[in-house]
């Protein structure tokens, strides 16, 4: 980032009395990145989380040397995290898969064979999982982190070609209930509103989210706000874990995990009996629904002044727990509503359980009686976890239920569109929905699932209750296709790894938490024979259409026929995703081409419907007139916010009357705490990336539990002691930290290992919304037990 | 900066640099810039005449964080030093159990100083305004006291930091000879040179 003129001068200024005195302070640093003094900078966006950090990755004779932020850029104003800093590092690693690898049992050792044979091997596996057992018995599982070309074309072939909706991602497991509430609540998915609020607002309403450590740069952002206002801005944070996000908080609500939907209608109580909601807002663009026998149903205010009524701080604060009070919940409940701005940020603590979709909705419902939406300031924002979850997998269609474009499989209207724009036969789509996460992975359990292709994640690592998972993947009736650029715990189950290229090494869009679409170009060849993803589908898809004799899946591939894979393909897919399947969706992003996104420091904000528009940003903030051109478009009324979203016809907000619902499985005599896990500043997700940058992994070499001071003087716990975690599914064995964070009753782990003994994600449970179909990481019941004294453990990275 | 701190940070370095150079003389002491005494070490004057070398807290670490100085290091030699960045002290405190001279005087972990924590704001690169990094801060045992962050920024307090070096091992920043964007400075060389810091 840029130094300010001051800044500057200061460093100057000791420069120059340091060579006075004979002596060099140390500005020119060895080994560092940022000093690194790159020839050429390529503008991206960083490959972790779902911030959306604009970063220059530098490079000195055509090598990545070093990357920094963009200080020009809306997202980040120039910072990035130390993982992001270094993720350079992982492009010249010499752990990276060069060439495809194939064996065809899982017990042999994998041996090198050419593209050719691999992508022959992948369409025979596919074509004769379809020949024998029908095209649901093919699976395609893709990621947050893939490009939205991959999974656009990856779905495409999948749909189209393979006639199969048997088309996921990892996103089911962290921002499926997100949309879920989104979609119910707004009847679009997607925040409303952009990062820009924060420093708008004046309220901070921060649930179930250590953005601290998983979202630290856009944290910085609300930190100043905070810390520029002392006093007119107000953060709660509401979490069952004192993290550095209560740092920074006035009030910092600490309850019972699971019971944050009791706390929330309390919270909407208070706002109704203090007469602190706003009638108009309500009237003109709200009304409420119930579910009865499993139906939704219209009811009015008073039905839900009733339903909220139940909820009384006295009763929800016995319900919660902790340190909750009925005056701070009366206290957090003015506070969000009196404020000239509240935003709310949450992320896997609402999104990872059981009903997670309520936990959504009561959050929403928290705004729109307040009023607190789509004014500056005022936003319901969900943070996303990866950088393309929004972008590639949400919009991009990259989930069993949904199309590209917002389009739900299931409507007859949307799913004939997407044919005809495809060109291929009407009824090729089949109209039911796939199969979500945990069924898809129970299914392969079973062996009903014959051929899957595994692309840039590891679920034999992420899926909770992971040792049930892996005994599916472990079969050699089910053809495992990788595509990667490390190792990982589901390569170690693959019969087939394909060598990936990395980012920056080909050419895509990433879309962030705030709507917002980066282009990453090519800027790096990637090692050895490795190639984009895009490039295997493609060449993969021709194969197929041949072995399984069937034009259609040629035809799903013939625009980009010969395209080079390093740019001009993925701009090709891009075009026609854009400029087909978004064009008159609430995703427009018609006018964000490659040529505007490439000029922007910072992307595009959907609605972007004409490259103007487009070429100023995008959309700040939705659904409000003289912002959002769909806004003006779609208007029907002379009031100022028109929410056209595609899921409500009736133009309305939903307000939800949602009952407590506790947790799929609560602590008993036989496994009295509350398990959490959660994630470190410094690690991506598994570590197959970030454990391979030696000053990341030196700092965080193994994960640890964090341990109550009051539980681990009960359990006899020293700090470093190791403890075992068990639960009704598997035991880790790790060591504990003790430390004022986790509530009194509940341990939290880390999953940030891949070592066996370690890997939290065996002990986790695999309950799921009903609604979203997420499962609850977030919640289960384990025992703790000190084993031993402290041991010095080895740091674990799968290799081949 | 102040020009104060500025001034103090001078006077710093100017009598830390050169004894970290200082490790392999025949009389001069092993201790410096993270070569640290295990807990509860009584002060480096009278250590030599006290440790009888015999190896007994190098033996219990589990973290093998303790290593026993070879013949280079001259009447130094078989007594237990720790290199903070290679493998730092993770005070597990089993070594001022088993010492049989009361070197090591038999101390809690939060009594422990076997040093001071020091950020080099001119090499931190959270200091310096470039990424957001707060390894330091994750690592530390006592994190919120030994270690706070102001804005984002770590800050050592003196009265908590028990010098284990767990930041400077964690810290990603290395420059010259080793050194890193934190370090702990050995105590009874800090009262040595400049107070106070």
């Amino acid at each position: 980032m840029s130094i300010t003129r001051r800044e500057f001068l200061k460093r100057t200024a000791a420069l120059t009395a340091a060579s006075y005195v004979g002596m060099n302070l140390p500005f020119s640093l060895e080994g560092e990145s940022h000093a690194a003094d790159a020839d050429k900078w390529v503008k991206g966006v960083c490959r972790f989380c779902g911030t959306g950090c604009r970063v220059e990755l530098g490079l000195k004779n055509g090598k990545a040397v070093a990357l920094r932020g963009v200080a020009d850029s809306r997202t980040n104003l120039g910072y990035v995290c130390m993982k992001g800093m270094l993720f350079y590092k992982i492009i010249g690693h010499p752990d990276r898969f060069t060439k495809p690898l194939y064996r065809a049992k899982k017990d042999q050792p994998f041996k090198t064979i050419t593209w050719d044979e691999a992508l022959d091997i992948a369409a025979k596996e596919f074509a004769n999982a379809v020949k024998t057992s029908g095209n649901d018995s093919v699976a395609y599982y893709g990621s947050g982190q893939a490009l939205t070309e991959e999974t656009y074309l990856f779905q495409k072939v999948m749909r189209a070609g393979l006639q199969t909706n048997n088309v996921e991602g990892n996103p089911r497991l962290c921002m499926a209930s997100a949309v879920g509430g989104y979609l119910t609540s707004f009847g679009a998915d997607e925040p409303i509103g952009s990062y820009s609020n924060i420093e708008k607002a004046s309220c901070f309403f921060i649930i179930g989210s250590n953005m601290a450590e998983a979202h630290p740069v856009v944290f910085r952002r609300v930190m100043r706000r905070k810390l520029d206002n002392p006093n007119s801005v107000k953060v709660i944070n509401v979490d069952p874990r004192i993290s550095p996000t209560s740092r920074i908080a006035d009030l910092h609500l600490q309850f019972k995990p699971g019971t944050d939907l009791a706390l929330m209608n309390a919270m909407a109580n208070v706002i109704i009996e203090e007469k602190l909601y706003d009638e108009n807002f309500i009237n003109n663009y709200c009304v409420f629904k119930a579910v009865e026998d499993d139906k939704p149903k219209g009811v009015d205010f008073e039905a839900y002044k009733k339903f909220v009524a139940e909820y009384t701080p006295e009763k929800a604060a016995q319900l919660c727990g902790g340190n909750i009070t009925p005056e701070n919940i009366r206290k957090a409940a003015r506070m969000f509503a009196k404020s000239p701005g509240t935003m709310s940020m949450w992320c896997m603590g609402i999104n990872q359980r059981l009903r997670g979709v309520w936990a959504n909705n009561l959050i929403n419902n928290l705004h729109m009686i307040t009023g607190q939406l789509c004014k500056p300031g005022a936003d319901s924002l969900s943070l996303t976890g990866q950088p393309n979850a929004c972008g590639g997998v949400r919009e991009g269609g990259g989930l069993c239920h949904i199309l590209p474009g917002h389009r739900p499989v299931a409507k007859d209207k949307l799913r004939n569109q997407v044919e005809e724009i495809w060109g291929v036969p009407q009824g090729r789509i089949p109209p039911k929905p796939g199969l979500h996460t945990i069924a898809m992975f129970s299914a392969v359990n079973e062996g009903k699932i014959k051929a899957i292709w595994i692309h840039c994640t590891s679920p034999a690592q992420s899926l909770p209750n992971a040792d049930h998972y892996r005994k599916g993947l472990r079969r050699d009736d089910v053809f495992v296709v990788c595509t990667d650029i490390f190792p990982t715990k589901t390569t170690e189950l693959a019969n087939l790894i394909l060598p990936a290229a990395f980012h920056f090494e080909k050419t895509g869009v990433y879309g962030c938490t705030e709507r917002r679409s980066q282009i990453t170009p090519k800027a790096v060849n990637p090692p050895g024979e490795a190639k984009p993803e895009v490039w295997m589908v493609r060449e993969w898809a021709l194969k197929l259409s041949k072995e399984l004799n069937d034009p259609v899946i040629k035809k799903s591939v013939e625009p980009f026929i010969g395209l080079e894979e390093g740019f001009a393909l993925s701009k090709a897919i891009w075009d026609e995703y854009t400029q087909k399947l978004t064009k008159g969706r609430d995703n427009d992003l018609t006018g964000a081409t490659y040529d505007v996104l490439l000029k922007m420091a910072d992307g595009v904000q959907w609605p972007a419907p004409t490259t103007e528009f487009a070429l100023k940003g995008g959309t700040e903030r939705k659904f409000v007139k003289g912002i959002d051109p769909l806004a003006d478009k779609l208007s029907q009324d002379d009031k100022p916010y028109q929410f056209y979203g595609p899921a409500h016809e009736d133009r309305k907000l939903y307000i939800w009357l949602r009952p407590y619902n506790g947790a799929a499985e609560e602590p008993d005599a036989e496994y009295p705490y509350y398990l959490s896990t959660g994630r470190i500043i410094d690690h991506w997700h598994t570590t197959s990336m970030t454990g391979r940058i030696p000053e990341i992994m030196r700092a965080n070499p193994y994960s640890y539990v964090e341990i109550n001071p009051k539980d681990a003087a009960k359990l006899g716990i020293k700090p470093g002691d190791m403890v075992e975690v068990e639960s009704r599914r598997g035991k880790v064995v790790m060591p504990a930290k003790v430390i004022e964070g986790p509530i009194e009753g509940m341990v939290f782990a880390y999953w940030h290992d891949m070592d066996e003994e370690r890997m939290i994600n065996k002990v986790c449970k695999d309950a799921f919304d009903p609604g979203s179909k997420e499962p609850e990481f977030k919640i289960s019941a384990c025992r703790v037990k000190r084993v031993s004294g402290p041991k010095q453990l080895k740091p674990y990275i799968v290799t081949m | 900066m102040e020009r104060r701190h500025f001034l103090k940070l001078l006077l710093s370095t100017i009598f830390v640099l050169p004894t970290t150079k200082a490790d392999a003389g025949f009389l001069s002491s092993p201790v410096a810039t993270n070569r640290l005494r295990p807990p509860g070490a009584v002060s480096e004057e009278t250590f030599l005449g006290k440790c009888i070398r015999c190896g007994r807290c190098v033996e219990v670490c589990p973290y093998r964080s303790i290593v026993q100085l070879d013949m280079k290091n001259g009447v130094h030699a078989g007594t237990p030093l720790i290199l903070a960045e290679t493998v730092p002290c993770y005070l597990c405190m089993k070594c001022v159990e088993v010492c049989p001279t009361g070197t090591l005087k038999k101390i809690s972990q939060e009594e422990t100083r076997m040093g001071i924590a020091v950020v080099n704001r001119f090499t931190c690169i959270t200091w310096r305004g470039e990424a957001i990094c707060r390894t330091c801060y994750n690592v530390c045992p006592f994190k919120e006291k030994a270690i706070r962050l102001d804005e984002l920024r770590p800050v050592v307090d003196e009265k908590y930091c028990t010098g284990c070096g767990l930041c400077v091992h964690g810290c990603p920043i290395t420059w010259k000879e080793g050194l890193k964007a934190i370090n702990v400075e050995p105590i009874h060389l800090m009262k040595g040179s400049t107070q106070g810091i």
